[in-house]
Parts: C-alpha cells; structure tokens; sequence
C-alpha cells in the first residue's frame, strides 16, 4: 500500500468515525483496548495494553486515530491497563464465538466469491445460534458482522462469564460435536425386570437426532411402502428383513419411538439411529473457531468500528433482523457510497457491493467511493491521483 | 451445639459456631486437648487411606470432631505441600461423600435409627448455594427423584472432563441452559463443591504473629510426623509388569474378594486400587482386570483417576504396617517375612520368577 492510499483511507476513516456514534461495550472502563494503527510496511504492530483511561473518549479517540483496526477484550480487568495479563487482574470474560469462512469445512476460500463464503457463514451462524439458544438458553447474545470474512457472536450471560479456558473448551467440543460418543446417544432404561434401549431425547446431540429421526418417520408413514423400503435399505447394513422391521415399527408403533424407545424396530433401527446422529452432527455443529473461545484474554473487534481489510463496518445485527441482513449491503458505510473516486487496480477483478456488481479492469477506474476502499483496503488497488 | 456440625464441620454455620464460642485453639493445643489428636488424626488418615473419617468413632465427641476440623486446617497449611493440600481436600470431600449419602437415604424422617438429625439433600444445595440451580425432575417410577437438571454454568465450574466420557458436556442432555445428570452424578458434584471449600485459602500464613509462631512451635512434632508420612509417600517404585500370580498375598486376597463382594470398604479398596497404580496400571486396564467383578466401573475409574495427581505421581499403597492395622493383612507366607511393603514383596517375587509374561499382554493375545 503506498503512502497516497494509506493517507486516503486513514482520512476517510477519520470521516467515518466523525460522523458516528460508537456504542461502547457494557463495562468498557473495565476492557482492554487495543487497535492498529495506519503504518507503513508489511508489518502490523498491535497497540495494545490500553484502558478507556488511556484512550480518553472512546469516540475522540476512534475521530482522531482513525485506526486501521480497533479491538477491545472479552475480558474484565481490574487494571486493564497493565503491561502484563497477570498485572492485570482478570475478572471475567463474555463467552465469544467466530466463525470465520476460512473454516468452513465445504468451502475452498480459492474458488469461493467473497459474497458465496458470506452466506455460507451466514449459514453456520444460524446453526450456532440455534444451539446457544435452545440447548444452553443463552438470552444477552450480540450477532456481530465481523467486516471480514465471518461472524461474532459475544455472550454476556451473567452464568457464563466467570467460566475458565476449559469449561469453555466443553462448550466448543458441544457446539462442534468434538469427542461425541455415538453409542452413548442410547442408553438401557430399567423398567421393572425388563430393560429397553431408549434414545436420550431430552437434550443435547440425542434429542438432535431424536428430532431427525422423527421427522424420517413421518416422511415414511406417508410414503409407499416399497419406495420407504428402498430409503432405509440405501443404509449400509440394512438389508430386505431389517428395513421391513424399521418401517413396521414406523407405521404401527410411531408413539414408542416418540418415546425415544429405539428397542422396537430390532438391531436395524439402532443401526439407522447412529447413521442419522452422524447425519445431524454434520448438518448442525457449527465450526467455530475454538482459540476465540477458549482464550479468556482475546482481543475482539469492536462493533461500530470499520475492518481495514475491507473498508466495511463491524456491525451489530439486531437478532430478529438476521434474515434480511445482508453484509454486502448492510455493512457499507453510509459514508462511502456517496461519491466516486479513481483507483488503480492491480488486475481486472469484479466486487459484488450495494447489491451491484462492479467491473474493474486492470489499472484506472472511476469506482464507487466504497468499490474504492474495499479494493484498496485488501491491497487490490492502489489510490490514482483525481 | 448443631450435631450435623461436627458432622460437615465445612459448612459456613460450623465454622461460625466455632468462630461464636470462645474456644481458643491455641489452648487447644497448649493443654493437648482430643481435638487436636483428631485434628491430627484427619490429615494422617487423608494421607495414608483418602479418608478423614475417625478410625475409632466411639473416641470422640462431637466437639471434638467440629474443633479438629479447623485444627486440622492449620496443620495442613504448617506441613506446607502442594500434594498434602490436595489429598487432605479431596479426603474430606469423600468422606463427607459418604456420610452425606448415608443421610440422605436415611429416609424423609430426617432420623436415622441411632435418633441422630441427618442433613438433607436440600440443606446441602442450600449449603453450597446451589438451591436455585439444580432441579429434581419429578419421579417417574421411584419414589423419590432420580434424575436432575442443573444449570449449564454450575455443571461446567463443578464437573471435570477428566472424571470420565460420560461428563463431558458433549455426551451430555443438554436443554433449555440446564444439563441432566442422575443422583449419583449429584452427589459427585456436591463432592466437588465440598473439595472446593475446603481447599480454598489452604495452606494459609499460621506464623508470622506471636501467637501463630507460638501455635506453630507446639504443633512441631505433629507436623514433623506428618512430614515423614508425605516424604513415605514419596517413594516409588519402578515396576511396570503385572503378574496377578505374583501379587502379594494381601492383593491377591482382596483382588478376590473384589471380584466375589461388590463392596470392598473403603481402606481395602484404596489399598488395591494404590497398589495396581503402583505396579504402572492405567485406569482402562485396572477396569479390564475388574471385568468380572461386581464392582461398578465408574467407582473404580474415579478412585484410580483420585490415587494419580496431575504430576503424575501416585498415591503410595500402603506398607505392610498399615494393611496389618486394617486387618488387610492375610495369608503371610515366608516372603512376608522378609519384607516390610508389599511392593516390595512383589518386586521380590518379580525378580525371582523366569519367563514372566505380562497380564495385560496376555490379554491381548487372547483376544486375537
């Protein structure tokens, strides 16, 4: 990045910052603060160590440094400005969760638009969320477009900020279903003298798959029995006498397996059950990227604030307001989208924006403002003289 | 006073008693009082057998047992070790496991047979501040509830992923913030809590004023003894061959016994369990040598998990001396005369045999 476009962009992002309100985090007299600040060369120096003290007002400050990026901690110090983390007197810490398009499982960052890995984060934060929420009950959450390429989501729960490393660690491995004992997922009640196999349907990965297996019987009651035949035999392992077992529980005896009563189809059910509980933990763990959870000491970017990798706005979305959020749209700084700007691209490229797609050939063009500092916060393009 | 005081003397309603009454501990030890040699008595026993329960109820009052407790707290800090602290918290924490088991399956009455009050499972959630946070689900076939939900926050700060699969919160109920666990899972949780509180502030500052350094003097030969049980302790031996057949004696027997009786008392299992840690057992094979045993895979995990502590280091089994108080010590042949541990009876006996294949081989031989 030469000295023009740094100059440029530190300048707009002073603009940006001036014309903000930034909404501090609760307790931010009690965070560490740090931020990048806009320097030449290769290399990012991290400032770090600050408290709000030292900042002054968090909104003077964001106006005057205009910093490349700006982070505060998940943790709560008793002096958030020591030099040292022992000085500092840890208190506690939001339980914070990533998930980053770079560890999607099904997604190649190579041959994926920027916008595809968007929506496919998008995806996983939905599954994510639909864990925090319904198996841990989580109630002070913020979703946060991290301007990059994922999402944050903060936990502040008064039962979960005092958590150590590993606890949180216990977390991760239940979000990404790590270490997950297939067989355990059934249990042998004791009734009486007889003792049966039942799913455990009353939480966690069991009633995950309880949930899905359901939903399959339902889909074979209504199905011709041939054709329902032919679904469970495609199951390795289960041949013409099982998947006739499975489905005549289905149909005659649909209250024992509400029960999570997996005893009732034979062997064969039990068999269907593990295939499905692999196939519920494939389509609903949620890979986050577990250091950012586990270290109670992690810097975070701050809401409000602008990525500069990408000149786009870390933003808080409202939770009932996920559907409609769309990053490349809703993360575009009202600021930028104004006016046009010449750049100087290193090579022909596209940029998906504002809901329009943008051609760029190699060397100068007439951009949007944002098309602009999105190219040359990712070191794309250069700024050309107006 | 509050007989359930001397019984839990770490609930914070003891140590007010004990903090209210004018008791000076210092007297205590200045006249040789019977608390202080049941104070003394608690940490020799966390340290040789994992318990703090008394080896002769009948010989202290239930004063005695409440001022020992915080008698005890003050040798444990005097002797001044990472690991005497860690055995002396987890053995009262087992020992209060067990009594308070007793308790609370000692019926709705709150009486036992003996007339005396026995603490509910509610006073103890009360206790430990865990009212609001576990839930009995309503009994469905059993008379009282079996199975509870206790809140997602409490569940991770008390149980510990390193007790066994099943606590890991994957394997877990998981709903609505609140984790499922069973009765027995409970009581291991409250365990948890009463190790807590009686770790926290140990090993505390006892000198420093005239009355700590004088309380420290008269304590001398207490924590010299002491001392030299740690330091016993500390010796291991590096045997790594299990051959049942030339066990000691004393671990043949109760080696039988744990196979025929489900229940071996305390001192006889921590015995056992010690000695096969000992001879380089990993908790999977110590299972797989109980395979046929009544005994409860989990217990035996959770005592084997207890003897090793995070160094790595293990619990000595106990000398001879010690399986001779307990009446552990059986079947002496001309060996046991020549030695004074059974480890070193069995290292003995090692050395002496030609062509010894080890147990844990064998069994993988039979099973190809």
């Amino acid at each position: 990045m030469d000295d023009r476009t740094r100059a440029y962009l530190q300048g707009r992002f002073g603009d940006y910052y001036r014309s903000v309100d930034i909404v501090a985090p609760p307790a931010a007299g009690d965070r560490e603060w740090g931020h990048i600040p806009w320097t030449a060369g290769t290399g990012t120096t991290m400032v770090r160590h600050q408290s709000l003290l030292d900042l002054g007002d968090l909104g003077d400050f964001l106006a005057r440094e205009a910093p490349r990026h700006a982070y505060f901690s998940a943790a709560r110090y008793a002096d958030p400005s020591a030099s040292t983390m022992d000085g500092k007197g840890w208190r506690e810490a939001d339980l914070v969760f990533d998930l980053d398009a770079d560890h999607l499982p099904a997604i190649d960052p190579e041959a994926t638009s920027y916008g595809g890995m968007l929506v496919a984060c998008k995806d996983a934060l939905r599954r994510l969320l639909d864990i925090l929420e319904t198996d841990f009950a989580f109630e002070d959450l913020e979703v946060v477009f991290s301007g990059g390429r994922g999402y944050h989501v903060h936990v502040r729960d008064d039962g979960v900020r005092d958590l150590d490393s590993e606890a949180r660690r216990e977390i991760v491995d239940y979000v990404r279903a790590v270490d997950l004992d297939f067989d355990g997922l059934v249990t042998t009640v004791q009734t009486g003298t007889t003792t049966r196999r039942t799913l455990r349907t009353e939480g966690g990965w069991g009633r995950r798959t309880h949930e899905a297996l359901l939903e399959l019987v339902e889909e074979l009651r209504a199905t011709d029995e041939q054709d329902a035949l032919d679904r469970l035999r495609e199951l390795d392992g289960i041949g013409e006498g099982r998947a006739t077992t499975i489905l005549g529980a289905f149909r005659r005896n649909p209250d024992a397996i509400r029960a999570g009563n997996v005893e009732v189809g034979g062997p064969g059910l039990r068999m269907l059950v593990e295939s499905i509980a692999r196939e519920t933990v494939e389509r609903e763990t949620a890979p986050i990227d577990e250091p950012v959870t586990t270290d109670t000491k992690r810097l975070i970017r701050l809401p409000g604030s602008l990525h500069g990798g990408t000149g786009l706005r870390v933003t808080r979305i409202d939770r009932d307001a996920l559907d409609e959020f769309d990053p490349l749209v809703d993360a575009v700084p009202d600021r930028f989208t104004g006016g046009e700007i010449r750049i100087d691209a290193r090579a022909e490229t596209a940029v998906d924006l504002l809901g329009e797609r943008t051609k760029i050939e190699a060397g100068e063009n007439t951009v949007r403002e944002c098309v602009g500092v999105f190219l040359m916060a990712r070191g794309d393009a250069e700024k050309a003289r107006e | 006073m509050n007989p359930l005081h001397a019984r839990y003397p770490f609930f914070d309603a003891a140590r007010e008693a004990v903090e209210a009454s004018d008791v000076s501990l210092a007297a205590l030890v200045a006249e040789s009082a019977p608390a202080v040699a049941r104070g003394r008595e608690r940490v020799e026993r966390a340290l040789r057998a994992g318990t703090t329960a008394p080896e002769d109820p009948g010989e202290w009052s239930p004063r005695d047992e409440l001022l020992s407790y915080p008698i005890a707290r003050i040798l444990v800090s005097l002797v001044d070790s990472a690991a005497a602290v860690r055995k002396y918290a987890a053995a009262e924490a087992a020992t209060a496991h067990e009594r308070f088991v007793t308790d609370f399956e000692a019926g709705d009455d709150g009486l036992r047979s003996t007339g005396r009050r026995a603490a509910s499972l509610d006073e103890f959630l009360d206790e430990f501040g865990l009212d609001d946070e576990v839930t009995a689900e309503p009994p469905t076939t059993a008379r009282r509830p079996e199975t509870f939900r206790v809140g997602l926050g409490t569940y991770l700060r008390l149980a510990d992923a390193g007790w066994g699969e099943r606590w890991r919160l994957v394997n877990r109920e998981v709903a609505a913030g609140a984790v499922r666990i069973e009765r027995e899972e409970l009581y291991r949780l409250l365990e948890e809590a009463v190790r807590r509180r009686v770790a926290e502030g140990l090993p505390f500052e006892v000198r420093g004023s005239a009355g700590g350094d004088r309380l420290a003097e008269a304590l001398e030969p207490e924590i010299e003894s002491l001392r030299e049980l740690l330091a016993d302790r500390g010796r291991t031996w590096r045997i790594d061959t299990v051959a049942p057949e030339l066990f000691p004696p004393c671990m043949k027997h109760l080696l039988e016994r744990a196979r025929r009786e489900a229940e071996l008392e305390a001192h006889s299992a921590f015995a056992l369990t010690a000695f096969l840690t000992g001879i380089g057992m990993d908790t999977d094979e110590i299972v797989e040598l109980y395979r046929d045993s009544p005994l409860d895979e989990e217990a035996i995990r959770y005592q084997t998990e207890y003897l090793r502590d995070e160094t790595g280091s293990q619990y000595a089994s106990p000398s001879c001396a010690t399986m001779q108080a307990y009446g552990d010590c059986v079947n002496r042949d001309d060996r046991c005369e020549t030695i004074s541990h059974p480890m070193t009876y069995y290292e003995a006996a090692l050395a002496d045999a030609d062509g010894v294949v080890d147990w844990r081989e064998r069994a993988e031989e039979s099973e190809a």
